[in-house]
């Protein structure tokens, strides 16, 4: 007798996570289930009753509450619930509703337990609590293909051997014969594991060569002092941005200021070469702010690219980043050839997404000057033409100007070093929330042009003072709780707390759940990284998180924020401006699975991690 | 007929020791039994045409239901062996010759059937092909016509559209898929005799849940069953 039941196989096969089951037990799987129908407003899981069985949706919709209040999602045809129950073998935390006439498939829980033996594929996915299925996702996402080896590559991947370094007291003729017995272009001199100085072939050639100098002569006569290094964990083409940059073939690489190794550019070349690299070093060679603005339309389309070559989005992000950083530094260059040196030092510092290295596409500008405590009134008009110049230049090459004001070109944020030790802290000591969410984002300001030593010592003052803050804290993660991320999908729509279905959903609020969490945590433990996923590494090393939090906050971060990227390269490939609302139609049902579940792990970050700091300031 | 000439006891005598006889010998459902304990078999025949004493079954479908659970362990789906050709039915079901060659004598098809059917309901959307096409064959091979205890959800269907209002219900709300539509049940692509026996069983489950949010006390099977 013929006992395939046709319909429901191909129902099953057409929702995951049953369509990742061998055919051989699709076919027996639906002779083990039930059919039960429920009228619309009839309850099919009591709260606090035990339920033995998987329920998945065959037609109608369904609510989900949790504990029996808390919708935490309207279910569409082929969706599963019930499962948490059947396997904790606990009564049910959820109250479960159809609010249409639904039909429903029930699975006993002993073939449930069957099936997530046998296929771990199918187990996984109703493993939410294990990140290894979001990393599978963002792995899904970014299938692996070759060339973007130097987006992958870290510098200490680089290092083959032991530096070669000398030190200080020999002479040009020691250093060349200790350069041609080892085979390198580069000699470190170093004492003990401290960088002094580096000499090169092409120090040997201008310096002593072409200038006839004595080779008796010390070393410390030719060799560039101090020179830039670069830490062991950047990435490959991070240290190619600094050569590039500086105009240098050697990198020497440092661990905490230990000297471990030497990376030349010999050693990048060889490493595939990807485009983003050039990009910038065409945006150095640039002489005016509409040369700038031609070069920088290329970004979009590289960011496209990137997608289309599965670059992750904390990768893409470092190259938009390192994009805009090498804008504005250019744009200042040229501003100050045209303007005359300026009267006082300054730094300039890039604040919000670019300062966290995360900026994307069509992000507008967040900046601010950073002035010597020297400067006066009188000195202010050279700063005001600057960033006009600055922000104008950054306005053509497609960065919108900030619509809330915090620019460089606001006489507010061009101030001395002591006038925004003020500002901040009085922003922590004086908090109230509306002036705090408005100063967010200048915690997360970075230095981008004229050194950093002022921007170190205000990052100093704010390590100190925050952990020292409740009332300020608790106004930050009362922000950073009350953005709560939408619950799921369901008929295309998605469904926000409270219940309301919108059309699309604001990924960047999405990512600013995340960011903010991060922030409130790095701040009141000192961590002076500003880039959410190192302040996650961060706090999570200090062991205000656990391991567990930190790896699925990643995950969950990078999956938004590689969302957001690849649905703003779609809109520039269709010539659209991009922007952050994303329609449900556009994700697949298994990327609107694992959003569901990143939602889920910010909720569950936000009750545990937010309301820590927020007591301290309700009692 | 059995009736004029014999009396009742006198055929069940007759019937040889089988899962016919037993369907026939045993208690009926009692009405009085809830609808959530009453137990159900959904049939559908396909057949070579609608009239039972010159068309023949080709397949029967069924699948059980207890109380208001569909059981799908039950469901099951054999072809019957037609004396002569399929004809023009073929292009409805999809069932040629060569299939039907796999099929099974009528004799073994009832069989079956009524094994599944012990204890139960026949439950059939438009019941009166199914009892129609039954009893012929049930005649035609035994010599006389079991008595079915009937749920028809096509009865149903009239009384649930009915309710409340003087006129028909519009023409053709009462087929099955249209029917189906009316409570948001799915579509289904196949058109087979196990396929439409479980659009039925669910149809059922829907009109259970409809008249029981209409009626005051828990429904029994008296309420449901066509006489």
């Amino acid at each position: 007798m013929d006992v395939e039941l046709r319909e429901i196989r191909d129902f099953l096969s057409s929702h995951p996570p049953y369509n990742v089951l061998p055919d051989q037990l699709l076919d027996q799987l639906p002779a083990r289930m039930h059919l039960r129908y429920f009228r619309r407003g009839t309850t099919i899981v009591e709260l606090n009753k035990p339920n033995n069985s998987l329920f998945i949706l065959r037609s109608g919709a369904v609510d989900v509450y949790r504990e029996g209040r808390d919708l935490v999602e309207r279910a569409d045809p082929g969706t599963s619930f019930g499962t948490s129950s059947v396997l904790s073998h606990t009564p049910s935390k959820y109250r479960i509703v159809a609010i249409e006439d639904s039909l429903v498939l029930v699975m006993p829980g002993d073939v449930f337990q069957y099936l997530l033996n046998k296929v771990s594929e199918f187990a996984d996915y109703f493993n939410t609590a294990n990140s290894t299925v979001m990393k599978r996702a963002v792995a899904q996402l970014e299938n692996d293909t070759s060339g973007r080896i130097i987006l992958k590559t870290r510098v200490s991947d680089l290092l083959k051997r032991e530096p070669i370094t000398a030190s200080e007291n020999i002479t040009i003729r020691q250093a060349a014969k200790l350069m041609t017995e080892h085979k390198v272009s580069a000699l470190l001199i170093a004492e003990g594991t401290k960088i002094r100085g580096i000499v090169t072939d092409r120090d040997l050639r201008s310096k002593v060569v072409a200038a006839d100098l004595s080779r008796e002569e010390p070393i410390t006569a030719i060799m560039t002092r101090n020179p830039v290094t670069i830490p062991r964990n950047a990435l490959a083409f991070e240290a190619m941005l600094e050569m590039l940059g500086r105009g240098v073939h050697h990198l020497p690489v440092v661990d905490d200021d230990k000297l471990i190794g030497l990376v030349s550019s010999g050693d990048l070349m060889r490493l595939e070469t990807a485009n983003p690299v050039f990009l910038v070093g065409d945006i150095t060679k640039q002489s005016s702010p509409e040369g700038l603005a031609k070069v920088s339309s290329r970004l979009p389309m590289l960011v496209a690219q990137l997608i289309d070559q599965d670059a992750s989005a904390s990768e893409i992000h470092r190259l938009v980043t390192a994009v805009s950083d090498a804008t504005i530094h250019r744009l200042l260059q040229l501003a100050e050839a045209e303007q005359g040196a300026p009267p006082v030092p300054y730094e300039w510092l890039v604040l919000g997404s670019q300062g966290r290295y995360e900026h994307g596409l069509g992000s507008d500008q967040d900046h601010v000057l950073l002035l010597d405590d020297a400067a006066t009134a009188e000195d202010d008009p050279y700063f005001a033409t600057l960033a006009e110049y600055v922000t104008a230049g950054m306005e053509a090459c497609g960065y919108p100007r900030c619509t809330g004001g915090v620019m460089a070109t606001n006489p507010r944020w061009r101030q001395t070093a002591k006038a925004w030790h003020g500002d901040f802290q009085h922003w922590m000591g004086e908090p109230d929330s509306a002036a705090v969410l408005h100063a967010q984002i200048f915690f997360d300001f970075r230095s981008v042009h004229g050194g950093s030593a002022r921007a170190d010592a205000l990052r100093d003052t704010i390590r100190k003072l925050a952990p020292k803050s409740p009332r300020f804290l608790g106004h930050l993660a009362a922000q950073a709780v009350e953005r709560q991320p939408p619950i799921g999908f369901f008929r295309g729509f998605v469904v926000e707390r409270g219940g309301r279905p919108q059309a699309t959903f604001d990924l960047k609020s999405a990512v600013h759940c995340v960011v903010e969490l991060v922030r409130v945590i790095s701040l009141a433990n000192s961590v002076s990284a500003v880039n959410t996923v190192e302040r996650l590494r961060s706090v999570s090393a200090a062991g205000a998180m656990t391991a567990d939090s930190e790896s699925s906050l990643l995950d969950a971060f990078e999956l938004i924020t590689y969302l957001r990227l690849r649905h703003q390269a779609r809109q520039v490939s269709a010539g659209i401006p991009p922007d952050n609302l994303v329609s449900p139609d556009d994700l697949s049902s298994l990327e609107k699975k694992h959003l569901r579940d990143a939602f889920g792990i910010i909720k569950r970050a936000q009750a545990g991690f937010a309301y820590r700091y927020q007591t301290h300031l309700m009692s | 007929m059995w009736f004029s000439s014999q009396s009742w006891r006198q055929v069940t005598q007759e019937i040889p020791d089988g899962p016919i006889r037993r369907y026939v010998v045993d208690p009926k459902p009692d009405p009085a039994t809830p609808l959530t304990e009453a137990k159900m078999l959904a049939v559908d025949l396909e057949t070579t045409g609608l009239d039972p004493k010159t068309d023949q079954i080709l397949s029967i479908g069924f699948v059980p239901l207890d109380g208001l659970d569909i059981n799908l362990a039950g469901a099951g789906r054999m072809l019957v062996r037609p004396t002569g050709g399929v004809g023009d039915s073929a292009r409805i079901h999809g069932l040629t010759d060569d299939a039907l060659a796999d099929a099974r004598a009528p004799e073994a098809a009832l069989d079956l059937l009524f094994t599944a059917l012990q204890g139960r309901v026949l439950l059939a959307h438009h019941a009166a092909i199914e009892t129609g096409f039954l009893g012929m064959t049930c005649n035609a091979i035994h010599g006389f016509r079991p008595r079915f205890t009937v749920v028809d959800t096509l009865s149903l269907q009239f009384r649930l559209l009915s309710q409340g209002f003087d006129d028909e219900p519009p023409q053709g709300s009462l087929r099955l898929w249209n029917a189906r539509s009316q409570y948001g049940l799915p579509r289904y692509a196949a058109h087979d005799a196990l396929t439409d026996a479980l659009a039925c069983g669910e149809l059922y489950l829907a009109q259970v849940a409809e008249l029981q949010a209409k009626s005051l006390r828990q429904l029994t099977l008296k309420a449901v069953l066509k006489y």
